[in-house]
């Protein structure tokens, strides 16, 4: 019987944490600790804190001000003083289109996350959707001037989850190209 | 390093083929038979959506470079990689990866291992090298369909690269079944004088254990696994190698390559009785260094300085006796033998010996007759008879009750001679006692030993 989306969610948040941490040891960054969630963003965040508070704690701030947003999966990454988050659509169809790509570019608009990547499992993405994120970097890399005058930068990428493999296989589309180069955007984040 | 750089440069260093132009080289995929598009097309076209849809992307991702590939009709797969190659040589050279013909020739991959902080950028770096040299051919068994393996299978003679491997491989908990060394002693242990000794390197792990710990991105190699693993009916579980016990391997014959320049300085020169022997001259700290000693205690019992089974026309034979002045000067006694006679003893008995504990071994005097009556009756493949030993001889027995053959006795125990019309094999004999004498410890490692050439003095000398 075929799964669905979620019964994927499992084997994709495992593997994209072991890619980043060993990302980040492989940097010399041994500090930081990778928090996955799924469901509504301000609850799960309110629960992260409550869960590891020597680590999350750093997002109260945060998770006041943010309005609830439904998502699939994700990903806080922490060192206890800062934190990132990064932000998985995942997909389960024949191809993922512009449908897709707004909803992704939406929720971090909305997060106020940096990054975000549109996953979909052993299918690819509709040629529109590839010719956008080919030809116009715009639609992967939004900068964003906000009221108070502080500027906010989202980097967004496309991939594809292989279930025989349990790996990714990359499209080129976006930003985030790979999970090294979404581990490289982390890294700079997190340096001294 | 990270970790898809870690995957690519199992890839490279696996199949890597550097030539002189400054903007191409590619990687080939030894998938002899197992990839080709006559055999099993549906594989084929796997293998070419896994260039195109896994590599391809990755390599532009990570080093802008464009792939694309090309394939023949045997199952040999190049990728050719293309475009503005100076970061990836610059970071294969400061890993200490020479960019020139096959990388894995002469790699040693300690300073890249030394980068892999954990287990996961292992098991990147393994499994490119995997997708590339790592065979799931379901021939690739132990004994059984029961037990599969994948193999990882290494040309040249980088004894250092595969040393480390193996360890890599361990650190990760997939514990190599079995190593099979580049060496002769291990490819020709019968027949000294065979130069078609190296034919590689294999390191074999179970199919249950490297699924487990290990990794491949090539959907063609998944599939393939998964096909081999329901061959099994029971899971199988590695074992570390300093925990394995060493069965008492058999003889085999001191080789004229022993010496060979190919084979690195701490190897050269010395002579093996088993392959995990090697492990423990080259310092693995896996080694089972205990029961090598076990092994090396009886070491002549292990051994013989003549050919232990030669097969081939008489008039080469005979040209192999007269090239050695020990067997060149003998005086023999010529016997004609029944074959049933020699085929209803027990094969693990031996002939014509001069005292207890020497003699010919009949196991393959047996071995010997089957093959000069496949050589009678069209039976032969090369040096090989086609089909089992015992169903040749048992039939030439059903149609030639009292077939014979001639053997040749030397009057010392040098090899005798087997015969049969126009084809002959040489025999050497078991000597433990004489053998014993001719093994050499080597001062700079406890662990190597030479044996030196035998002569009729040692033969003759009574004790």
């Amino acid at each position: 019987m075929k799964k669905n989306e979620v019964a994927h969610y499992p084997e994709i948040m495992k593997f994209i944490k072991s890619q980043l941490q060993s990302n980040f040891l492989a940097e010399g960054i041994g500090d930081v600790s990778i928090f996955w969630k799924s469901g509504e963003l301000t609850a799960k965040i309110k629960e992260l804190i409550y869960e590891y508070p020597n680590e999350c704690l750093c997002m109260d701030e945060y998770s006041k001000k943010i309005p609830p947003l439904n998502l699939d999966i994700f990903c806080v990454v922490t060192n206890g003083e800062k934190f990132e988050i990064v932000i998985l659509e995942i997909k389960l169809r024949e191809s993922v289109g512009l449908n897709q790509w707004s909803q992704l570019v939406g929720y971090n608009l909305v997060s106020n996350a940096k990054y975000g990547l549109l996953i979909n499992i052993d299918a690819g993405a509709s040629d529109r959707l590839s010719h956008i994120l080919s030809f116009d970097v715009d639609s992967s890399k939004i900068v964003r001037k906000k009221e108070n005058g502080s500027e906010i930068e989202h980097l967004l990428g496309f991939m594809q989850w292989n279930t025989i493999t349990q790996n990714f296989e990359y499209s080129n589309l976006g930003q985030i190209s790979s999970l090294s180069a979404l581990s490289t955007f982390l890294i700079s984040q997190f340096q001294h | 390093m990270n970790t898809d750089k870690a995957y690519i440069l199992g890839l490279v260093i696996g199949g890597g083929i550097w030539g002189n132009a400054e903007d191409i080289f590619r990687i080939r995929l030894p998938f002899k038979q197992w990839g080709s598009y006559e055999i099993n097309p549906k594989r084929a076209g796997e293998i070419s959506r896994d260039v195109m849809k896994m590599v391809s992307p990755l390599f532009k991702a990570i080093y802008n470079i464009s792939v694309s590939y090309d394939t023949s009709a045997s199952g040999v797969w190049n990728i050719l990689c293309e475009g503005d190659l100076d970061i990836l040589k610059r970071e294969m050279e400061s890993y200490g990866l020479s960019c020139e013909g096959e990388v894995r020739k002469t790699a040693n991959i300690d300073k890249i291992v030394s980068e892999l902080v954990d287990d996961n950028l292992k098991r990147r770096f393994i499994a490119g090298l995997a997708d590339t040299i790592g065979s799931t051919r379901s021939t690739h068994r132990r004994f059984s369909d029961d037990k599969q393996m994948v193999s990882f299978e290494i040309s040249g003679f980088e004894y250092h690269f595969v040393c480390s491997l193996c360890k890599l491989l361990h650190s990760i908990g997939c514990y190599p079944d079995q190593i099979l060394w580049n060496h002769p002693n291990f490819h020709c242990g019968n027949n000294p004088y065979d130069k078609k000794w190296k034919k590689g390197f294999k390191l074999r792990v179970y199919l249950d254990q490297y699924e487990k710990f290990g990794a491949f991105a090539f959907v063609s190699k998944a599939i393939s696994a998964k096909e081999n693993q329901a061959l099994e009916s029971v899971r199988n579980v590695g074992m570390p190698c300093a925990d394995r016990e060493i069965k008492m391997p058999s003889i085999a014959c001191v080789h004229c390559d022993e010496n060979s320049e190919l084979l690195p300085d701490e190897i050269r020169g010395g002579h093996y009785l088993h392959n995990r022997h090697v492990c423990a001259v080259l310092g693995c700290e896996h080694a089972p260094y205990g029961e090598i000693k076990k092994l090396l205690a009886n070491a002549e019992y292990c051994i013989n300085p003549f050919p232990i089974l030669i097969k081939g026309k008489l008039n080469e034979i005979e040209d192999i006796l007269n090239t050695n002045a020990l067997t060149k000067n003998r005086v023999y006694t010529d016997l004609n033998v029944k074959i049933s006679e020699i085929y209803n003893q027990s094969d693990q008995d031996l002939l014509y010996g001069k005292e207890n504990g020497n003699g010919y071994p009949i196991n393959k005097i047996i071995l010997a007759i089957a093959y000069l009556i496949a050589a009678q009756t069209n039976q032969l493949n090369g040096l090989r008879p086609k089909g089992r030993k015992d169903k040749i001889i048992k039939e030439y027995l059903v149609e030639y009750p009292d077939g014979v053959v001639s053997i040749s006795i030397p009057e010392i125990m040098t090899p005798l001679v087997v015969r049969m019309n126009a084809y002959a094999a040489l025999v050497g004999p078991n000597n433990p006692k004489v053998y014993k004498k001719l093994i050499q410890k080597c001062p700079e490692n406890e662990y190597k030993i030479k044996i030196r050439e035998i002569s009729e003095e040692d033969l003759n000398e009574k004790e």
